[in-house]
Formats: structure tokens, sequence, C-alpha cells
């Protein structure tokens, strides 16, 4: 290398003088030299003999996949019996006991027929077309501190656990590679294929609407958290009197769907008890907190008045 | 400045620096005076060596003409002072942002982008969107291997080395995560720029086309379909038609001319131009060739839009024409009034924009504005006006169309074929209302 650098210094050193004549000629010299290759340039299907064969044996290690047919599925089989037991070790702590999802973690069951609701709960029973996708998925990623740490037959009981959870099998059920494939689930016929555009909006240029139509829905205000000019946190600071835009702006993270049990908007069985205290008595455990809720919800730099407001704002939307 | 390290004290100081930027030079004075006399600064506490805390303690007001500026009265830093060079230390706050309350933790998580921060059309590579469903695995480069098989003639395994003698192209393409934007499906949620539309970013990718590579090992007829999955603690995987495999996938190893960064996939990654970003799967270790796709929970569970009849659409690959306004934003008010030039951004996974219409009055009259420099296919395209702001309210929108013919969407028209639920895929002509003390809002019109 360091010989081959040396020879080329007076060439560089010349061709700086000479830059384009050197350069032409460099050109027609590499055309000469790789005449026998050159068509092959342009000639997409060549093969450059580049890389070695996968065998059998390197595959295997990593063919790790399940199709729909059940292809790919290793011999093996687990029960129901045996994946709630490993169930209740490995993925309770997330999942939930009766897979309801600890906090935000994925909920695994409930949901049924609530596809269309307002809020849908999409889990395993009430979204997952194939059987299969539970076995491939468990096997690739699951438990999510240790993914590809579970033995096959493991695999098999877990499976058979979360379906049965979701009563797509019996108590009884020993899944295995035989019968997992032929599984049907509840939302198989819920899936098309892309079927987009679906909307066909034009350029209108000149009154496209009547100014009067027009209704602004408000955010939440910019904030800076660690970020921006001062200048620009007076701007924001001036917080809205709108209690809805004070809610999106914190409290919703908790109360819309109802995270560390807060009770959610817009469902009243939630606060029956709560409506039972006076408003004030309300008005005053947000400010000062209650059970998980800390003072404002954590939003310490909002005041009293606008705790307030989005209180009203959340009973609002119980009527 | 008693108790703050000489580290502290720099780092403090230079916040007041950027903080007072924005101030006349008189009250920038006044405020810098203020705060180093609050802070005990001016004293021998300090330290002499920390070059920007002793200029700055003596007035940087200073370095305004007519003065001649400290930094001309001495030298500077040697070559190699940063082998790996960053940012100015001005920039400290152009960084990725999360919104903690969208995920459980954030191994399995999204940063955004701070779209409101840049230039021109690329992505600076740390500040490429992450969003990883495991981590981020350390992979050793020497120890990785690409392999192809499944429904083809010769089943190969490639190192990096190897994948690098192959013809290589560089393709500057967008790249957007399908949820982008999905938290305001229901109604505007979010307060900024950065988690409105973050999860998008702009490189010049480089790599050898799939394409390249499935002709060496021979795809066999009955294939359809091509499974990429990646080396992660999520071994995540997603079906790839096999036309758009033949078409314009990149097995990309680097960006914007280094390698990949390793919460890019680091050593390779696939890259679908156009496409949901959770196709061009990250760490990629392997391609196989089958007949129909593998109905993985990426594409069952995840990554499929729930539409109002309870169905939902998948293989919803094509992420479509979009637009948003960069500046001004949430995070980049009006500071007075004046002439100012806005801008933003428009990109279609179908192709090149064609052109971006601008409306100050919420979509009530609209003019067309300039596409700006590069205008390429699949990647971010920048437009912009020159606009005397008086102090008026403004309902700000963009809305962009591609060479399909394709408009942007209204929110309405969004909503009424898709309801509130589809989390992904949101293309909608943004607002932003500009307040009369220059500050902005995300907003929604019904």
């Amino acid at each position: 290398m360091y010989n081959s650098l040396k020879w080329l210094m007076p060439i560089l050193v010349v061709s700086l003088s000479a830059c384009s004549e050197t350069g032409d000629s460099a050109l027609k010299n590499s055309n000469k030299e790789s005449k026998s290759t050159a068509k092959s340039l342009d000639d997409s299907t060549t093969l450059f003999a580049i890389g070695t064969e996968a065998t059998k044996e390197l595959i295997n290690g990593w063919d790790i996949d399940i199709a729909i047919d059940g292809s790919g599925l290793p011999e093996g089989s687990g029960s129901v019996v045996e994946g709630e037991q490993l169930y209740d070790n490995l993925c309770a702590a997330c999942h939930g006991t009766f897979g309801e999802g600890e906090e935000q973690w994925p909920k695994l069951t409930g949901g049924e027929n609530s596809l269309t609701d307002q809020r849908p709960l999409k889990t395993i029973g009430s979204y997952w077309p194939y059987s299969t996708t539970l076995w491939d998925y468990i096997n690739r990623a699951m438990p999510f501190p240790a993914p590809q740490s579970l033995e096959v037959n493991q695999v098999y009981a877990i499976t058979a656990y979360v379906l049965n959870m979701n009563d797509i099998v019996s108590d009884e059920f020993i899944l295995t590679n035989q019968n997992l494939a032929s599984i049907k689930m509840p939302n198989a016929q819920g899936f098309y294929l892309d079927d987009r555009p679906d909307t066909s909006n034009q350029r209108c240029m000149k009154d496209c609407k009547p100014p009067e139509s027009i209704v602004v829905k408000s955010g939440p205000t910019y904030v800076s958290t660690t970020q921006g000019s001062p200048s620009h946190s007076e701007l924001s600071n001036t917080v809205s009197s709108n209690g809805q835009t004070i809610y999106l702006s914190g409290c919703n993270l908790c109360h819309d769907n109802g995270l560390m049990q807060a009770p959610k908007i817009a469902t009243p069985s939630d606060w029956v008890e709560r409506q039972q205290a006076s408003k004030d008595t309300i008005y005053q455990n947000a400010i000062n907190g209650l059970g998980n809720m800390p003072a404002k919800g954590g939003r310490n730099d909002l005041s009293n008045n606008s705790i307030k407001q989005a209180v009203d704002y959340m009973l609002e939307t119980l009527e | 400045m008693h108790g703050f390290s000489p580290k502290q004290q720099l780092d403090l100081i230079t916040s007041l620096e950027l903080e007072s930027q924005a101030l006349s030079s008189s009250d920038r004075r006044q405020f810098l005076k203020n705060a180093m006399l609050m802070l005990g600064a001016g004293t021998t506490l300090i330290s002499p060596s920390v070059g920007l805390a002793n200029s700055v303690s003596k007035q940087p007001s200073s370095n305004l003409p007519p003065n001649i500026p400290e930094w001309s009265k001495k030298l500077g830093t040697g070559v190699l002072t940063e082998p790996y060079g960053k940012p100015s230390s001005f920039e400290k706050n152009v960084v990725r942002d999360t919104v903690d309350w969208l995920t459980q933790d954030r191994i399995s998580s999204v940063s955004m982008t701070p779209l409101h921060k840049l230039k021109g059309i690329i992505t600076p590579n740390g500040l490429v969107f992450e969003r990883h469903h495991a981590g981020v695995p350390i992979i050793n480069p020497d120890q990785h291997r690409l392999i192809i098989h499944g429904l083809v003639e010769n089943p190969l395994v490639f190192s990096l080395e190897e994948l690098q003698r192959f013809p290589s192209v560089s393709e500057i393409k967008f790249l957007e995560c399908p949820a982008n934007g999905g938290m305001e499906w229901k109604a505007p949620q979010m307060s900024g720029l950065q988690f409105t539309h973050g999860m998008l970013s702009c490189c010049e990718w480089t790599g050898v086309k799939l394409s390249t590579l499935l002709a060496e090992v021979g795809v066999k007829p009955e294939a359809k379909w091509v499974l990429a999955e990646g080396a992660d603690g999520a071994a995540m995987t997603r079906s790839i038609p096999l036309d758009k495999a033949l078409d314009d996938t990149i097995i990309v190893y680097a960006q914007n001319g280094e390698a990949l960064r390793p919460e890019q996939g680091y050593p390779i990654r696939l890259l679908n131009p156009g496409w949901e970003g959770n196709t061009s799967i990250k760490w990629l270790r392997r391609l196989k060739l089958g007949k129909q796709p593998w109905q993985h929970r990426e594409e069952t569970s995840k990554y499929t839009d729930l539409l109002p009849d309870g169905k939902a659409r998948q293989f919803s690959f094509v992420q479509e024409c979009n637009s948003v306004i960069t500046s001004p934003c949430p995070e980049k008010p009006f500071q007075q009034k004046g002439w100012y030039e806005i801008e933003g951004l428009a990109w279609s996974g179908k192709g090149k924009i064609k052109g971006v219409d601008v409306s100050i009055d919420g979509g009530i009259n609209w003019r067309p504005v300039a596409l700006k420099g590069l205008v390429l296919s699949k990647c971010l395209t920048r437009f912009g006006f020159m606009f005397h702001w008086q102090g008026e309210p403004l309902l700000l929108q963009s809305r962009a169309y591609d060479e399909t013919g394709y408009v942007q969407p209204t929110f309405k028209q969004l909503r009424e074929v898709r309801g509130g639920n589809s989390i992904y895929h949101k293309n909608a002509i943004h607002t932003w209302q500009v307040h009369q003390d220059g500050s902005v809002q995300n907003v929604q019109l019904t």
C-alpha cells in the first residue's frame, strides 16, 4: 500500500499541471483495459459472483418465520394449563393477569365487537386475523426483556393460553404444529388490501368556502421545556382560558384512556362516586392530587383557575 | 458562581448567551449584566481557561460593531480538537425529542426530528427520527450477515464488505413513520411541529439495489413476496411485494456520506422509497422469498388502518402526498412585525411534488408558491415565499399536490372516509393559527 502511494505521487503532481489532458487519457486507458467487462456494466442480468453459499445449516439457525399455512413451525406442543403457569411468570407483569394490560403495555384480551366504537380495543381476540402470527411473534420477540429465549414447547403453551384467554380454544386444548394453522381467529375477515387514494381534493383557489363556516378547534399552546428563546416562552405562557385546551395540554394523558386508574373523559360510570362529592371537592382533589394523581396532575405551572376550567370541561363531557 | 464546576458555568453562560440573542442590543446587555451579577460572575471564580465564559463576563455586546470581537483578537482551537466534529455549542438545543406518554418506555418508542430548525432538504444524521421496537442493538459488522433464501435458485449469505463490492446507488429519499401525526386524528393534541410532523427525515442513502442481489440469487418464478427481517431484539419483519423489491428497494449501508448510524440500522437496513418507514427494516439480517405475505404482527395487529365500518386496510404502503409549514410554527413564532420568509416542506411517496398552494385565511383563498432547490421523486421538497406580517391573525395552511395529480386532502375529507381511529397515514392539510402577538398554535378547522 505504502509503496503504491509513493509511486502515485509524481503522477498526481503532473496531473495538476495538465489536468484535463491527463484525465482524458486516463479515461481512455481505463476503457481499453476494461473492454472485456465494459459491456456487462450495463447489463442488469450480469452476475458478480459475490457472496457465499447459504447452506441449509446456516439458514436453519435464522429461519424462524411462520407462514399462515403453518409452514416453518417446529415440531412440538403445549397445553393451555402449561401455558397459564408460564404466562403468570413471564408475561403477566406487563400484559396483566387476564391479558388486560398493565399501564400502557399491550392489552391481549377484550374488545369484542368494539372495532366500530368511538374507542376501539384492538386485541388478539378482537383484531388479529391469523393464529400463526401469535406463535411467530411470541417466538421472535417475547418476553420483551428476553427475546428468542423461549423453548419451542413453551411457545406452544403460551400461545395456547393466550388463545384460551380470548375464548378461542378450550381449557383442555393442546396446541401443536399440526393444529395451529387451522385455528380460525374471530376477526379473520376484518382486513382488505389498500384501495387508496380514497380522497379526491381539488385545487380550488378562490372563495373556496364561506368565511363563517370556519370554526377553529384549538390544540395546546407550545410551552418550551428545554428549548426556545425567552421571548418565545413569554408568548406561549398566555394559556387559553378554554377548558378543553387546558385538558388537552396534559390532563388527556391519563384521563383519555384511564391510565393510572384515572377516571376517563366522557365515561360517566368512572365518575359516579366522585360526583357524589361537591364540585368544590372535585376541584380541590384535582388541585391537591388524589390517589395516583399528583397535585394538578403534575402541571404546577397551571393556575388553580385553569385546573378548575379543565375539570369543568371534563364534567361537561359526562352530560 | 459558587458550587458550579467550570463545565456547569460554561453551560449556564452558554444558555444565557443563547437566550439573550432575541433581545435588542441594549436590552441584551442589561439582561446579561443582571444575569451575571445574579450568578456572581465577573469574579475570579470563573476559570480564565474557559474561553467563552471569559468573553461573556467581559460584556459580550462589546463584540458587536463597531468594536472588534474577542474572537478576532486571539487564536482558536487547532485541528482535531474534535476528531469527529459536532455542531456549535450555541446549537445544543437542536435535538430530537419525544412525547413520553406515547409509549410505555423508551426502548420501544419514537423520537422526532426538529423540523423547525432544519434548512434545505437533508436531515443531519444525528437528527433523523428514531423508531425502535426493542431498542438499538450494537452490531459488530464483521459478525453480521445478510442471508437471502426461500424461493431462490442459489441462497446466498453476504458480509458487509461483500455487499459494498456490488455497484452502489445513492438516492435522496424521505423516510416517514406512517404514524407521523397519528395523535392528531381526533383533535389537535400536539403543541409543536416537532411532534405533529417530526417522524419525518430525508437523507442521501447509499447502498446496493435489492434487484441486483435478487439477480444474484435467482428468484424462482412462483415467488411474489419478500420477507425482510431485522437482527434486533424485535426481529422486526415485514412482507414486501416482489414488484417493489425489484423496482427501487435499496440495501442501505450509508446515509449522508457516512456509515449508517446505529439507530438507523447499522450496519445495513432496507429502504423502500416512498413507503411507510416501518417496511424499511433496520439491522437487516435476512430476506426470504415466498408466494404470499407472512401476515406477521407488524402488518396485521399494527400498521393497519382501522376504518369506521370496523374493517381495516392492510398493506397500505405508500405515504401519500403531504406538506406542512415549518416557519413560522409553534416553536418558531413571529418575533416582530415585518417581512418573513414563510417556508415549508412537501413530499409524496408516489413521486415528485408538482406544486404547493398556501392559504393565510384558513383555506378560503389560496396562492401557488415557489418550490425551492432540488425537486426529486419521493424526497422532501422545500417551498417558500416572502410575506409581510403586520400583526394580523392568520390561519396558515399549505396544500401540496404530486405528479400523479393527487391533491393533499383536508382533515374533513380524510375523516369522512377514515373516521378517527386509523392512527396511520394522516396527511391532512395542516393549520397553524398565528395570533396577534406572533405566537403560533396548532389548530384544526371543523
